[in-house]
């Protein structure tokens, strides 16, 4: 039998997915072990592989096929617009793309005014603006702590993850508008899709019954 | 600054030596296949009028084009994709003729989209197009001579996925979604996302018998008992008379000998906008996307001038490709070539010889040997590229 393979992303989302796996009997104790420094775990008793990635990474590699399932924010899906299959929400890592700035900025998005926007998500930024709101802004591409542009005056409004606010209150911003709710999502190579669509259906429906019943 | 002038353009690169041989090989062979089903080859210009890829034509976003001038301002474009060219010279050439026209073709596409880094953007595919035959039969053999394709280029572990955009077409309409609603809930259910097309069809009131087959059909994936399945969930829908298409293509490719490699699936949509009924994509392992696509386009010739019901396909060279090599299915082979070196004064001989060796079929590459050149160490440079290294005397 092939191998199926799956990319998680990095970081707290990893965790969250092994524990999701576990519960519905998966099991990969290779990857508990902190002192590892392996970068490819297996599970031999169902032939599945896993591997750690960068988060904006993660639709690349099921993209190309290189990994037939990835576990991946809905931001990054959105941002990277990669040929694959999303299929499920896990409903954790349950956040909110925003567009926040000072109080005085409200105004500017109101009026088709030109503004510039500061964000790590240039094409939901583009895509917000431009097909939803009609507006026509300046974007600026900025790697982290997005909330640094509006205080030092980089730019007026920024889109960004929102969690729980905490931040952007510490820093005098507030929530201007919502752009969508976001959550970790199982992204699926359409080759794959195909080819081994009996052992991801599987997999997928074991997740979703688990998933519902702890909603229930 | 001289080291610049060795790049290609992004997106596009060199092929060569035995990647180019294998490629003219793989290319031989499946236009036998195609030529052993009656096709007739075509070579259509790589430049044409915008027009010809226009949004009303429904091949590829515009912004995705190369696009130049003529000398008289016309806009002209790399050709993306070759069913419409194929469409132009047809109604251009065959205009009266009312029996099925089978041409087929080789050449290069170019799509400019800088955003998927890895992919490249000039592709050779090779690909037919049956113009004037509407029929299921017509269908069935398209998808058969895919196969014949995929098992010629030597891959064994494939399928052809078969959908019908009339399925979901006409639950569409039966549901009365439009517009922007209907390309949302394609775009969806095409993305096999459930729970946003369940969202979606909430908010848009969709309620009875259509709801129930929308939500089905991301599940609707898999050999021929999903056509049952989706005739149950649709009895008494428009629908069902895609599904009857698609059982008697089936039938029709149970006779070709070829079922075992078809399974279907109805929730299957394509970024050209031109198909109107049944189409196909072959997948196999080691790549990441389909390396056969086509369908069936009954309304594009006549943009043209000429409404003719046509189906084809093409076949992405460099994806069938990339499957071989991972595969492993690409025979080792060893240097082919013969070397013969020789100095001015055996320059007879070699000639001789190269002209006897040639004639038995060798491929036969000829060096001579400079001022004070050594043949020996010549021949231990040379090594590795040849079969055989003969030295004239």
């Amino acid at each position: 039998m092939r191998y199926l393979t799956i990319a998680l992303t990095k970081g707290r989302l990893a965790g969250q997915t092994m524990a999701l796996l576990e519960e519905i009997g998966v099991f990969c104790e290779e990857m508990k072990d902190p002192s590892s420094r392996k970068l490819i775990f297996t599970n031999e008793e169902l032939k599945l592989k896993f591997f750690l990635a960068k988060g904006p990474d993660v639709p690349t590699y099921v993209e190309y096929g290189a990994a037939d399932i990835g576990i991946v924010g809905k931001d990054i899906l959105m941002e990277e617009e990669r040929k694959v299959y999303e299929v499920l929400d896990l409903g954790f890592g349950k956040c909110r793309m925003c567009v926040c700035g000072r109080e005085e900025s409200r105004e500017k998005l109101l009026h088709q005014e030109q503004i510039r926007v500061a964000t790590k998500y240039p094409n939901i930024a583009k895509d917000y603006f431009y097909n939803e709101k009609n507006q026509t802004v300046e974007l600026i591409k900025l790697n982290g702590s997005i909330e640094l542009a509006p205080i030092v005056g980089l730019a007026e409004v920024i889109v960004d993850i929102v969690e729980t606010g905490s931040t952007l209150r510490d820093n005098g911003l507030v929530v201007l508008e919502e752009i969508c709710p976001l959550s970790a999502r199982v992204a699926v190579n359409p080759v794959s899709m195909r080819m081994e669509n009996d052992r991801i259906m599987w997999l997928l429906e074991q997740i979703g019954s688990r998933l519902q019943k702890e909603n229930a | 600054m001289k080291n610049r002038l060795l790049h290609t353009p992004d997106g596009m690169r060199d092929i060569y030596n035995g990647e180019c041989e294998r490629k003219q090989a793989l290319e031989a062979g499946l236009s036998g296949v195609m030529r052993s089903h009656g096709f007739r080859m075509i070579e259509t210009p790589s430049l044409e009028f915008f027009d010809v890829f226009s949004k009303e034509v429904g091949t590829i976003p515009s912004s995705e084009l190369y696009r130049f001038f003529d000398r008289e301002g016309n806009t002209l474009v790399l050709r993306p994709d070759f069913t419409p060219s194929i469409a132009r010279a047809a109604s251009k050439y065959f205009p009266l003729e009312t029996e099925p026209v089978r041409l087929c073709y080789a050449g290069n596409t170019f799509v400019n989209s800088t955003s998927y880094q890895g992919r490249l953007c000039e592709n050779t595919q090779l690909g037919a197009e049956l113009i004037g035959d509407g029929s299921a039969d017509a269908d069935a053999e398209m998808i058969a001579m895919a196969v014949r394709m995929l098992l010629e280029a030597g891959l064994t572990d494939f399928q052809i996925s078969v959908g019908n955009v009339r399925f979901l077409g006409s639950l569409l309409e039966e549901a009365g979604i439009r517009d922007d609603d209907a390309e949302e809930l394609t775009r969806l259910l095409s993305n096999r996302n459930s729970f946003g097309a369940g969202q979606l069809l909430d908010r848009l009131h969709v309620e009875g018998p259509v709801r129930k087959v929308l939500e089905a059909l991301p599940g609707l994936v898999g050999s021929r008992d999903v056509l049952d399945k989706a005739r149950a969930l649709s009895e008494g829908l428009a629908a069902c008379e895609a599904l009857d298409r698609l059982s008697l293509i089936y039938d029709i490719l149970d006779l070709y000998g070829v079922a075992g490699h078809i399974s279907f699936d109805l929730g299957m949509t394509s970024r050209y906008m031109y198909y109107t009924g049944v189409i196909f994509r072959g997948y196999t392992y080691g790549v990441g996307e389909a390396v056969i696509k086509g369908g069936r386009y009954d309304g594009l010739l006549a943009h043209f001038g000429k409404p003719s019901p046509s189906i084809g396909f093409v076949a992405v060279i460099g994806l069938i490709m990339n499957a071989l090599e991972r595969q492993s299915a690409v025979p080792g082979e060893g240097p082919q070539r013969i070397l013969i070196i020789y100095g001015p004064d055996s320059r007879p001989k070699a000639a001789a010889l190269a002209a006897k060796l040639r004639g038995e079929g060798e491929s036969v590459a000829m060096r001579v040997l400079g001022p004070g050149e050594d043949a020996k160490e010549v021949a231990a440079r040379s090594e590795g590229n040849y079969r055989e290294i003969i030295e004239a005397r």
